[in-house]
């Protein structure tokens, strides 16, 4: 939408509107205990689940307790972040016709959802702090190397685009459907169980494995944990963050083609 | 006042309302499944839904037990019955009792005073409320169930088909007993989002695995605070002949679930008539 900015391009106004959407999230503070309490009872239900599991069987190689209560206490942790829909003012916009308003405005307006949805994810990425000490109150986190965690962060980053991107698609829809809310559902459980949220991916039968790190879901959740646990190894990095920026490219590439169809054929509905 | 309806005094009230009743429920499936119709490719999606929700969760029992082949002495078959029997009871209250989890919303909204003044028992006029309900889960789940017993290979024998109706029935109880209650909260804090999100929660996670997992304090608040673990674990126990070793109940405790049930309901039903006198609206 570069041709509806006038003139040179200025950053500013993006970060007023992220910082607009952190302080309306702070005004939902139940929404805030809400998150922390069901975080703390899945961390308290995955530690007995694992610790009864490893009680009784054979540990899978190179992946003991430990590891696999970190890898699942992290997860946990980045849902809080990257389980939030930061695109739904789209949907809700597109629902009741007042995105008509965005357009008339001299912004480039995939860019004001992007702000607003990173401001909103920002909020929630400050549960992160209440929620990691509720967590280690529980279980034991392992620490990374330096080396592990810097491209622990990087992975998680593209990982955070790469769910963006997922959900402006879907919201996207919503210029065609009007409807969005079952088709975000199917795919936040699918993201979950194929992503590598709720089972780690290396648990899954090997045929099955080469697939799913194939996949987007993979590149949300399973990459960045798995380089967090050492399951990926330093010389696989490249490999692995290499295939997120793939996963970034041909999403974002959608987004783009999908935001343009849309607004050509945009239907407000009464007025 | 005509004849007519001096007849209809004569047959009795009792009868009366309960035919008016019946009417007015038929009336609620009928705009149900218009409802349905109406938005047909919606309605599927929500169809594909319920089969990934309950698929996923399914999927991951099985890629865990797997690559660790028991649980507490639990393996996938019987983990698949046990989810059945949740699922089933899950299902039966989600599609009867939907309008229920909607009560906070009324109240909130102010809605709730116009079902007061209606000519039904308020908490009937709840249920009865349309919704976009289909019994899609419901099938979805009977066919789960058909299909985990035979895979978990209980016997089928007439205690069974006795019995299972009845546990099904005690676990749709439960539930309706837990989400009633949050609803009567609803009454005096005009917003239980939260409590009722984690209530929600502590339902599934807490009934996906054997109790046998949990400390012990925890597996006392399942078994006799919110007796999730009478909707599928101690009668998955008892079908399936685990031992547990749990408090030291005996293995038919499995079948007390309906009695638990309509004690916990009993309960909540109370607390909502409670709540229901006290009610004075927010205030719109």
């Amino acid at each position: 939408m570069a041709a509806l900015v006038p003139g040179r391009f200025r950053f500013a106004p993006y970060i007023e509107f992220g910082k607009k959407a952190i302080a309306r999230e702070a005004t939902y503070r139940f929404d805030v205990f809400t998150s922390i309490g069901s975080f703390a009872l899945r961390v308290y239900v995955l530690r007995m689940v694992w610790t009864a599991l490893y009680a009784r069987n054979a540990a899978p190689p190179g992946l003991p307790l430990h590891s696999i209560l970190t890898y699942s206490a992290v997860a946990l942790l980045m849902g809080l972040v990257l389980d939030v829909d930061q695109v739904s003012s789209l949907y809700e916009k597109l629902h009741d016709g007042s995105i008509i308003s965005d357009f008339m405005r001299p912004i480039s307006v995939p860019l004001y959802f992007f702000a607003d949805g990173t401001g909103e994810v920002l909020f929630h990425a400050l549960l992160i702090v209440p929620s990691l000490a509720l967590a280690l109150l529980i279980v034991h986190i392992d620490v990374p190397s330096a080396g592990a965690f810097a491209a622990f962060v990087l992975s998680l980053l593209l990982g955070y685009f790469v769910g963006f991107c997922v959900n402006f698609i879907l919201n996207c829809t919503a210029f065609w459907t009007l409807e969005i809310h079952a088709a975000q559902l199917i795919v936040t459980w699918l993201t979950d169980l194929l992503g590598g949220e709720l089972v780690p991916l290396v648990l899954f039968p090997a045929a099955l494995q080469n697939v799913l790190y194939a996949l987007p879901f993979a590149a949300m959740f399973s990459t960045p944990l798995l380089i967090y646990v050492g399951q990926i190894a330093p010389a696989r990095y490249p490999a692995a963050i290499g295939l997120q920026v793939v996963w970034l490219l041909v999403l974002g590439a959608i987004c783009t083609l999908m935001w343009r169809a849309g607004v050509r054929r945009v239907v407000v509905q009464g007025g | 006042m005509g004849p007519q309806s001096r007849s209809r005094v004569a047959v009795g009230p009792v009868s009366a309302t309960a035919r008016r009743a019946l009417a007015v429920y038929g009336q609620h499936w009928r705009i149900n499944l218009l409802t349905a119709l109406e938005y047909r490719e919606n309605f599927l999606l929500w169809a594909a839904f319920a089969v990934v929700y309950h698929g996923s969760a399914i999927a991951a029992l099985w890629v865990v037990l797997h690559a660790f082949p028991s649980m507490n002495g639990w393996d996938f078959r019987d983990m698949a019955f046990l989810y059945g029997l949740w699922m089933l009871a899950h299902a039966l209250h989600d599609t009867l009792f939907f309008g229920v989890g909607s009560v906070p919303e009324y109240v909130r909204d102010g809605e709730f005073d116009r079902l007061l003044i209606r000519p039904l028992d308020t908490l009937f006029a709840v249920i009865a409320i349309p919704g976009q309900v289909f019994p899609d889960e419901l099938i979805l789940a009977l066919a789960y169930f058909g299909a985990a017993t035979w895979y978990a290979q209980v016997r089928v024998d007439a205690l069974f088909v006795l019995c299972v109706p009845f546990v099904i029935a005690g676990g749709t109880m439960i539930e309706l007993a837990i989400n009633l209650i949050v609803a009567t909260i609803a009454f005096w804090f005009v917003r239980v989002d939260a409590i009722r999100w984690i209530v929600l929660q502590l339902e599934s996670e807490f009934t996906r695995y054997p109790i046998g997992i949990y400390s012990r304090g925890v597996r006392l608040f399942l078994t006799f605070v919110i007796p999730f673990a009478f909707m599928n674990y101690f009668p998955a126990a008892y079908f399936l002949h685990k031992s547990h070793s749990t408090f030291a109940l005996p293995a038919a405790a499995g079948l007390l679930a309906p009695l638990i049930g309509l004690a916990f309901l009993a309960v909540a039903y109370g607390f909502w008539r409670v709540g229901l006198n006290r009610y004075q609206g927010v205030g719109h």
